[in-house]
């Protein structure tokens, strides 16, 4: 066996994969901040930037991202092992929307200038960001959005409202989806754009959550002023370069690790509650066990074809519905477990292990977000399977 | 009276109390009363636990020479829906649960020391001015009553606007009853989802009312299981009801979402649960109103049923909101909050199969 060190080498890749996760496990053991493990709720900017920074020193906060970017270029497997580590001590996600979403899509469609302007600024963590794409009535139907961007000279105006926008008011900014052409097809008139938050003529409103807290908000735009320069590939082509982004989010949102961590919590609260040997939950527990193998199987093939560089297939929605769909299962399982203490606001016995309802909560967007559930069916019965209608 | 007559005048009966509901917890009304109760001390209203109480509620199941309404099962079911269905966070099915003790100390032939604290207690219930909660239950997931004596009492809901608790404890003789007044006793409180708060007891000192309370315990106990899932069945269907507004009203690529068949069928599946769980409540209350043999397994699987329907109904009702079903703002968790809260008081969906399995243990013992 290689000598495992502390000290990472150049490319992780190099190492057995046995190798790889000591090596990652020993760091999260050694710089994890304790006082954000396993926290109840998503954590804000000012509470999980100290972990954002140690990983960007350590060089990996974009596991997946080529390395002249910063990132780490890790292969499907390893960045697997990665997230199975980050889950095992219970570190938190962090602002993590310019890494896993507008990151990808620059490194696609973005000029050499807005690489070299936003690429560094988020491994920097100078800049936060967040999503603006759903309005109150474009949800489902986002190709109706109507937040406006009029071309005057080299500056866009923007005049609309967002909403559910996660963590918005820890963002310094925001990619858009804006409506740039009225006269043609809904999906033919929308741009994409990068907005600072700090623009005179925003204002953001937070809004609570079913989990009583303040994580998504309105955004409102009032004459809002942006250079053209910060329009991302051609104007009217945000609806194509938003579904390919969509693309990144349905494969992360399909990653294993939401439904790993409840599935942990659930061993934890059975052992508790004293009903880890009783048959019944021995099964039920081993069939959610085998569901979250069969899961990360699969999400290993399309990790893969992103490493490849080969786009994501429609199917991808399978991955979103399959992985969502067992995190709601898990929590159901937890409430079940918890018999009465499935009613307690906070924590059992003040450990944040034991938290069966907040994880419920918790879990319930998940169908919800980055295409509901049932628009994802939608697509896999009409993009998949060529289903008529 | 002829029998068609008589269940005529249950009909009306259970009419009547619906229509006295709608004071308390009028149908389609707005839960701003309720979400100014919410995670404050005591949870609820006593100004409304005293109109409960003038309105007879409290003694709905208190036979009349104790001054109670002595009405049945049917009629309570039917009173805990509507309160349901309104979301109404006053205890009134835990309390129920106490008047059944009261009722039973307070016509006891052997008199106790306490018997005389009984009848008081019961009398201030009536009106509203008690809240008598008890503290049975010594661990999660059981419907027995151990009486482990000096053991901590758990789940007591709404426990900090209790005034007394009855305690039953184990004794040489059986399974005997005190009564302890609620000012200085030793009580924690834990927040619950839906705004109230879950009490833990720690019993001490309190005067025996009485001896042997092992049947009418269990037998109220059962009615309870039964009262919560009627409450149930009522945050259901106004769940379901919100919802299936909801349906009609959005609109996404240009039609009402209730338009596109698989939001159609989801809420068919839906409707049949709210038919199923109130065929088996009505069927329970039934049973029981007729003292048939098979009543505790009727009780066991309209829990069952309504444990298990409500938390379907209620996550269903989220998803299909969308974003907006994931505010504090929008109603509409409100009544996932309740459902997560009641679907295991006085025993969950898995507790009453078993329930069920025992009582039942062959098909056509139902
Ligand atoms: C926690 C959370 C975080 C979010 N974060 C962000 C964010 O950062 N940025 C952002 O832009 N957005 C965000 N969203 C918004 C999210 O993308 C939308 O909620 C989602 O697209 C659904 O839209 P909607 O809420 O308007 O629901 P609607 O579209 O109104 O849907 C209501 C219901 O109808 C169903 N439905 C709609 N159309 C159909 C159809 N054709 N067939 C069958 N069923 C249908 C839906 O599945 C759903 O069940 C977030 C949402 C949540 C809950």
């Amino acid at each position: 066996m290689n000598a495992v060190t502390d000290a990472a080498p150049e490319d992780m890749n190099l190492l057995s994969d046995h190798d790889f996760r000591l090596v990652v496990r020993r760091f999260i053991e050694a710089n994890y901040p304790a006082e954000i493990r396993n926290p109840p709720k998503r954590l804000h900017w000012s509470e999980n930037k100290p972990w954002y920074m140690t990983l960007s020193r350590q060089g990996w906060l974009a596991p997946g991202w080529p390395r002249e970017h910063g990132g780490m270029a890790l292969s499907p497997l390893k960045q697997i092992i990665m997230i199975e580590e980050m889950e095992r001590y219970g570190a938190a996600r962090t602002n993590d929307m310019g890494i896993v979403m507008i990151g990808p899509l620059l490194l696609k469609y973005g000029t050499p200038e807005q690489k070299a302007t936003f690429l560094p600024a988020i491994i920097a963590g100078e800049h936060v960001w967040c999503q603006g794409y759903s309005e109150p009535n474009a949800g489902s139907d986002l190709a109706s959005l109507r937040t406006e961007a009029v071309l005057e000279g080299d500056t866009y105006v923007v005049n609309g409202q967002k909403t559910w926008t996660t963590l918005g008011s820890d963002a310094n900014w925001i990619f858009l989806l804006v409506r740039t052409d009225k006269a043609v097809k809904k999906q033919e008139g929308i741009s994409f754009l990068l907005v600072p938050m700090d623009s005179p003529g925003i204002t953001v409103r937070p809004i609570v959550n079913l989990d009583l807290h303040d994580e998504f908000c309105e955004v409102f735009f009032d004459n809002v002023r942006v250079p053209a320069s910060n329009l991302v590939g051609e104007p009217n082509k945000g609806w194509t370069m938003a579904k390919a982004l969509l693309g990144f989010e349905r494969i992360h949102l399909g990653s294993p690790k939401q439904s790993a961590h409840a599935l942990q919590r659930l061993a934890q609260l059975a052992e508790r509650m004293g009903v880890s040997e009783e048959p019944q939950f021995q099964d039920r527990f081993t069939r959610l066990r085998m569901d979250l193998e069969d899961l990360k199987a699969l999400y290993e093939t399309y990790v893969e074809r992103l490493r490849r560089g080969e786009g994501l297939p429609p199917s991808v929605s399978m991955l979103k519905v399959i992985q969502s769909e067992l995190y709601q299962k898990i929590t159901d399982a937890l409430l079940d477990v918890a018999a009465e203490n499935a009613g307690l606001l906070e924590p059992m016995e003040g450990n944040r292990d034991l938290h069966p309802s907040g994880i419920f909560i918790a879990a319930r967007p998940s169908t919800i977000y980055g295409g509901s559930n049932e628009i994802q069916r939608n697509i896999i019965a009409k993009n998949v399977l060529d289903l008529p209608g | 009276m002829s029998q068609q007559l008589a269940e005529d005048d249950r009909a009306e009966s259970i009419r009547m109390i619906r229509d006295s509901a709608a004071a308390i917890a009028p149908p389609g009304g707005d839960l701003k009363r309720v979400r100014a109760l919410r995670f404050k001390t005591p949870g609820f209203d006593p100004a409304v636990w005293a109109e409960m109480g003038a309105l007879g509620w409290t003694g709905l199941r208190v036979p009349e020479e104790l001054g109670g309404s002595g009405l049945g099962m049917g009629e309570f079911c039917a009173l805990a829906e509507a309160l349901g269905a309104g979301l109404a966070p006053e205890p009134l099915v835990p309390c129920m649960l106490s008047a059944m003790l009261l009722s039973a100390a307070a016509t006891h032939p052997t008199t106790l020391i306490g018997s005389g604290e009984a009848g008081e207690a019961l009398a201030a219930m009536l009106t509203g001015e008690a809240m008598v909660l008890t503290a049975w239950q010594e661990r999660a997931n059981t419907l027995e009553a151990p009486g482990t004596p000096g053991a901590a009492r758990l789940f007591l809901p709404m426990a900090g606007g209790a005034t007394h608790f009855l305690v039953p404890v184990r004794e040489a003789a059986g399974l005997a009853l005190y009564i302890q007044p609620a000012a200085g006793a030793d009580l924690t409180l834990e927040a619950t989802q839906d705004g109230g708060s879950f009490g833990t007891l720690r019993p001490a000192g309190g005067v025996k009312i009485l001896d042997q309370c092992a049947a009418v315990l269990e037998q109220a106990l059962g009615e309870a299981a039964l009262g919560t899932a009627a409450t149930l069945l009522g945050v259901m269907d106004r769940a379901f009801a919100i919802t299936l507004d909801y349906l009609k009203t959005r609109t996404q690529f240009g039609r009402p979402i209730g338009a596109f068949q698989s939001l159609q069928h989801r809420a068919a599946d839906l409707a049949m649960e709210v038919a199923l769980t109130r065929a088996s409540v009505e069927a329970a209350a039934a049973s029981l109103d007729a003292a048939a043999p098979n009543r505790g397994a009727a009780i066991a699987r309209a829990k069952a049923r309504a444990s298990d329907s409500a938390m379907l109904v209620t996550r269903q009702a989220i998803q299909l909101h969308g974003g907006i079903g994931y505010t504090d703002e929008h109603d509409i968790g409100l009544y996932l909050r309740r459902a997560m809260v009641l679907a295991s008081l006085f025993g969950g969906a898995a507790l009453h199969r078993r329930a069920f399995m025992t009582l039942a243990p062959e098909s056509g013992d139902e």
